[in-house]
């Protein structure tokens, strides 16, 4: 063992009883503050949240109106009705974006695999 | 609930950090009170500038008071606290000058106490090691830890914690022979 107990006797000496209210004030007013601007943060996001919320609601229900519009809608008319009842799972927009996406997703898993 | 300062006056450290856990003020008031002489001691051992040594015994309460839902074991916040302070002394040093540590900061409001000359000299003589080995010298003497458990805290090979601290014991001889001369006429 390297320790030098002559040493260690010097760094008992050398500790001190240091003023212990100061530095607990100046501590937990740190914490507190620390606190407060925690929830000052929480408070702007919540508000700057609900502003945009405000804000964006009206293009977004509109946008998920067109959406629910257009989705639906046949690709090709058919005049059959059992035939456009067959067909109808795949004969929409819906259907032909969900194919369109299906097809680039394998396609670039085959040129990056 | 509040709980009474006699309560948490005689409440065991493990207790009281529980209840800090739950956001208890106070309970965690306790604690900065039981711990800061400790602390701040370590601090002033590695960091040689009083003003500073505060400031990050204060940095580390504070750190400790955000994280310590992370604590799993209460038993072990003393040896959390102790790794918090030293990495933000680590943190403070890799962020700065490395000779900054050369000349005192001027005192801050954190301290407005007299260092005793022997403290002031030892830290002194601390500053010139540098700060692997101070670090190593600073838990085996200050917090008399053993190599195994400096070689756990600090991740440093048991070989290199071993040579530090035989290269910085002997600086410190070197340095504070007069106070080994004193110490040893008086025994």
């Amino acid at each position: 063992m390297s320790i030098d107990p002559r040493i260690q006797t010097l760094f008992a000496q050398a500790e001190q009883v240091l003023d212990r209210d100061a530095f607990l004030r100046s501590v937990m007013r740190r914490i507190d503050r620390e606190r407060r601007r925690s929830l000052l943060v929480w408070a702007a996001l919540s508000i700057v949240m609900i502003a945009g919320l405000a804000l964006l609601a009206p293009p977004v229900v509109t946008a998920l109106e067109m959406a629910t519009k257009l989705l639906p809608v046949s690709l090709v008319d058919i005049e059959t009705k059992w035939l456009q009842l067959l067909l109808a799972p795949i004969n929409t927009v819906a259907a032909a974006i969900a194919i369109g996406a299906l097809a680039i997703f394998r396609f670039f898993r085959k040129i990056l695999s | 609930m509040r709980y009474s300062a006699d309560f948490l006056g005689k409440s065991p450290e493990s207790v009281l950090v529980g209840l800090a856990r739950t956001g208890d003020r106070d309970a965690y008031a306790e604690i900065v009170s039981r711990r800061q002489n400790w602390i701040r001691n370590l601090m002033r051992r590695c960091c040689r500038d009083p003003a500073l040594a505060d400031d990050l015994a204060q940095q580390a309460f504070m750190q400790g008071w955000q994280s310590l839902r992370q604590l799993e074991d209460p038993n072990r916040f003393a040896a959390w606290l102790k790794r918090m302070a030293i990495n933000l002394w680590l943190q403070h040093k890799r962020r700065n000058d490395p000779l900054r540590d050369a000349t005192p900061h001027s005192p801050g409001d954190a301290t407005t106490e007299e260092q005793p000359a022997i403290a002031m000299d030892l830290d002194r003589a601390l500053a010139t090691l540098a700060d692997d080995v101070r670090l190593c010298v600073v838990l085996g003497y200050h917090e008399r830890m053993t190599h195994n458990e400096i070689v756990a805290f600090t991740g440093l090979p048991l070989g290199t914690v071993k040579s530090h601290i035989r290269r910085g014991t002997q600086k410190l001889r070197q340095e504070l022979a007069a106070y080994l001369d004193i110490n040893e006429e008086s025994t």
